[in-house]
């Protein structure tokens, strides 16, 4: 077998490889997509349907189109009532909270990370262990923060709140963001910004001429990678929220509880909910995506 | 135009790593320095403590009799270059040179207009509106010389401008900062360590060595007078032949033996007391095909470079001895030769560095 022949061979197994991978990570999104539009009686079925004849958008009306609880105020006495009035538009209520929250935290982190890795990366305001120290905090496993967590929060008043959220949200990304940040920064050579200095531009000036444009790719990066984080988060949610303030992924885990029962078409109208937005961001910022996260930016 | 004077300057980096010791220079108005020496010797924090990127540790910079330690280097009406060029990715050619008068709110009329005149003057009006991406390596530096030549600074410094372009380019623009310095009369400083770069553009080299001076003159007092092996070893191209050996002056004429040569020393070194010695010639002052014998070899190597030949003789030494003939094709490889040296051009200096007079 000759060279051309040998290449052609590791091609194709190369991409029947690929090709394999990406069928065992595309199935389960395809699943919900499917699952998202199915009649109830083809949730549970056995052999299973992967198509439904009879798809439509019911699921996503139950879950998204509940209308506005019509009963007066006088009518939520009992138990029940107070519950279904709750319960009437919390997926909408749920992605309020949980846009507010992920974007607030995300926005903070990122902006915080920014000004300490512009701080680590060019003054060594940290120094390489304490770096590594902050990428330690996150190897905790959650569970052990979240328990010590609720308590604090009780005492401080913090449970069930959105600021409560944003604030843990915010610390515990942080690490992501100065490590993330600081990669771009530390891509920008430092005599861009001598250069700006000695021609006459003050610190601000040179940060926000020379290095902000230079960096914003990164930022947009790490502003997406921290949002997905924040926005997906499930246990600190769930462990610092009651009913007030529960996020997307909490309420999504609902469907499959006592709370609802097994409602598996509902969950995946509204996991396909969930993800929606993230793409649609994802689709709009992609050229600045590509380029943060190859951290090819600067061209010298 | 700018006088730069540096008070015994001392730049100490972390706890004991002196890079800068004790430096006591003045460069006078208009005058093109250019500050020479191996990577490591201080020449570039020297620059950059001028500029006002690194605080000295001890001493003063004065700039027209100023003070300028803790000036900000936007304030100290010095312009850089830099040795990547460093100019803003982001921003087209134009922008780059816009960029310092519009830090000093200048006019966008007043602008545009010298934007023009310096863009013209380093020969890249046509690539205004390029990315620096976009440029060579050359256009690149005309457009950072350009952005620097727009804020009208009394002086500029250079650091190692040269050392990322090839060698036709490096020529080309050596010529253009040698322009630029007779038509603007301004003071230059100039890092580099380019023996040739020093040679060729500096009124004045100041040759550094381990974070101090080791020598200050003109080219040609360098190149004529050298005060020790380092600069001896450092400037010329090829470089002085240095020969190891011992110099015996018991019999009232000094003469030195090492590596096959046997030879009496001028009267000028009769003076000289017995012992280790190196000995020093340039190569265009070596006399080949002579009557009397410093030495005589094989000739190992014939290297024409058009005008001239370089020999190489390989009589065990350090490094093979080279001389240079005038190219006329009368020497061959294998062909043995008798080799002397021009009395008055011969070097000898003590074993540690410093030279015999």
């Amino acid at each position: 077998m000759n060279r051309v022949m040998k290449g052609r061979l590791f091609n194709i197994f190369r991409y029947a490889m690929l090709l394999f991978w990406s069928l065992i990570v595309a199935f389960p999104v395809f699943w919900i997509v499917s699952t998202s539009f199915k009649p109830d009686w083809e949730w549970h079925a056995w052999p299973p349907v992967y198509w439904s004849q009879e798809a439509s958008w019911a699921n996503y009306q139950a879950v998204w189109g509940r209308p506005e609880s019509p009963r007066s105020a006088a009518d939520v006495k009992t138990q029940t009532a107070r519950y279904e009035s709750a319960s009437a538009n919390k997926p909408w209520q749920a992605l309020w909270n949980s846009l507010y929250i992920a974007i607030t935290a995300t926005a903070l982190s990122v902006a915080f990370g920014a000004i300490l890795a512009y701080g680590v990366s060019r003054y060594r305001i940290l120094s390489e262990i304490r770096m590594f120290q902050l990428l330690v905090l996150r190897m905790i496993p959650p569970i052990v923060v979240a328990a010590p967590l609720t308590l604090y929060y009780s005492a401080l008043h913090l449970m069930d709140t959105a600021t409560g959220l944003v604030i843990v949200y915010f610390i515990t990304t942080l690490p992501y963001s100065v490590w993330m940040t600081k990669s771009f920064v530390d891509e920008v050579p430092v005599e861009l910004e001598q250069a700006a200095e000695i021609l006459g531009a003050s610190k601000w000036q040179a940060i926000r001429e020379v290095i902000f444009p230079l960096i914003r790719s990164g930022l947009v990066a790490t502003f997406l990678f921290i949002l997905i984080l924040t926005w997906s988060e499930y246990l600190l949610s769930l462990m610092l929220s009651k009913v007030d303030v529960v996020t997307l992924p909490v309420q999504l885990a609902k469907y499959e509880g006592s709370d609802e029962g097994r409602v598996y078409g509902h969950q995946a109208a509204l996991a396909v909910g969930i993800t929606l937005p993230l793409m649609i961001i994802g689709i709009f910022i992609r050229k600045h995506l590509v380029r943060g996260f190859t951290f090819g930016m600067v061209k010298r | 135009m700018a006088r730069i004077e540096l008070k015994s300057l001392r730049k100490v980096f972390g706890k004991n790593i002196e890079a800068v010791k004790n430096l006591d220079f003045t460069i006078e108005e208009g005058e093109f320095v250019v500050i020479v020496g191996p990577s490591g010797c201080g020449k570039t924090t020297t620059l950059r403590m001028v500029a006002g990127f690194e605080e000295p540790t001890a001493g003063e910079i004065v700039i027209d009799g100023r003070v300028v330690n803790d000036v900000d280097p936007g304030d100290r009406g010095v312009g850089m270059v830099f040795q990547t060029h460093a100019l803003f990715p982001h921003k087209t050619v134009a922008e780059n040179i816009e960029f310092g008068p519009r830090m000093k709110k200048v006019p966008v009329e007043t602008r545009k207009k010298r934007v023009r005149e310096v863009a013209d003057l380093v020969r890249i009006g046509h690539l205004l509106n390029k990315l620096p991406g976009q440029c060579s390596g050359g256009e690149a530096q005309r457009a950072a010389l350009a952005r620097t030549l727009i804020t009208d600074p009394s002086a500029f410094l250079l650091d190692e401008p040269l050392s990322s372009l090839d060698a036709k380019l490096r020529r080309e623009m050596r010529a253009e900062i040698d322009r630029l310095h007779e038509e603007l009369k301004k003071t230059f400083v100039y890092v580099t360590h380019d023996q040739e770069e020093a040679m060729t553009l500096a009124d004045r080299i100041m040759v550094m060595r381990l974070g101090v001076i080791e020598q200050v003159g003109t080219p040609m007092d360098i190149y004529n007078d050298p005060v020790s092996y380092f600069v001896a070893d450092f400037f010329g191209s090829p470089s002085m032949n240095l020969i190891a050996g011992k110099v015996d002056n018991s019999n009232g004429a000094a003469a030195f033996t090492g590596f096959g040569i046997d030879y009496t020393l001028p009267e000028a070194y009769a003076g000289v007391s017995s012992g280790d010695y190196t000995l020093g010639v340039r190569p265009e002052h070596m006399v080949v095909g002579s009557e009397s014998a410093a030495f005589s070899c094989d000739v190992q190597l014939v290297e024409p470079l058009g005008k001239d030949t370089l020999l190489y003789f390989e009589h065990g030494a350090e490094r093979p001895t080279i001389a240079v003939v005038e190219a006329s094709g009368r020497f061959k490889a294998g062909e043995r030769l008798n080799v002397t040296f021009d009395p008055s051009r011969v070097y000898l200096f003590e074993p540690d560095g410093t030279r015999v007079r």
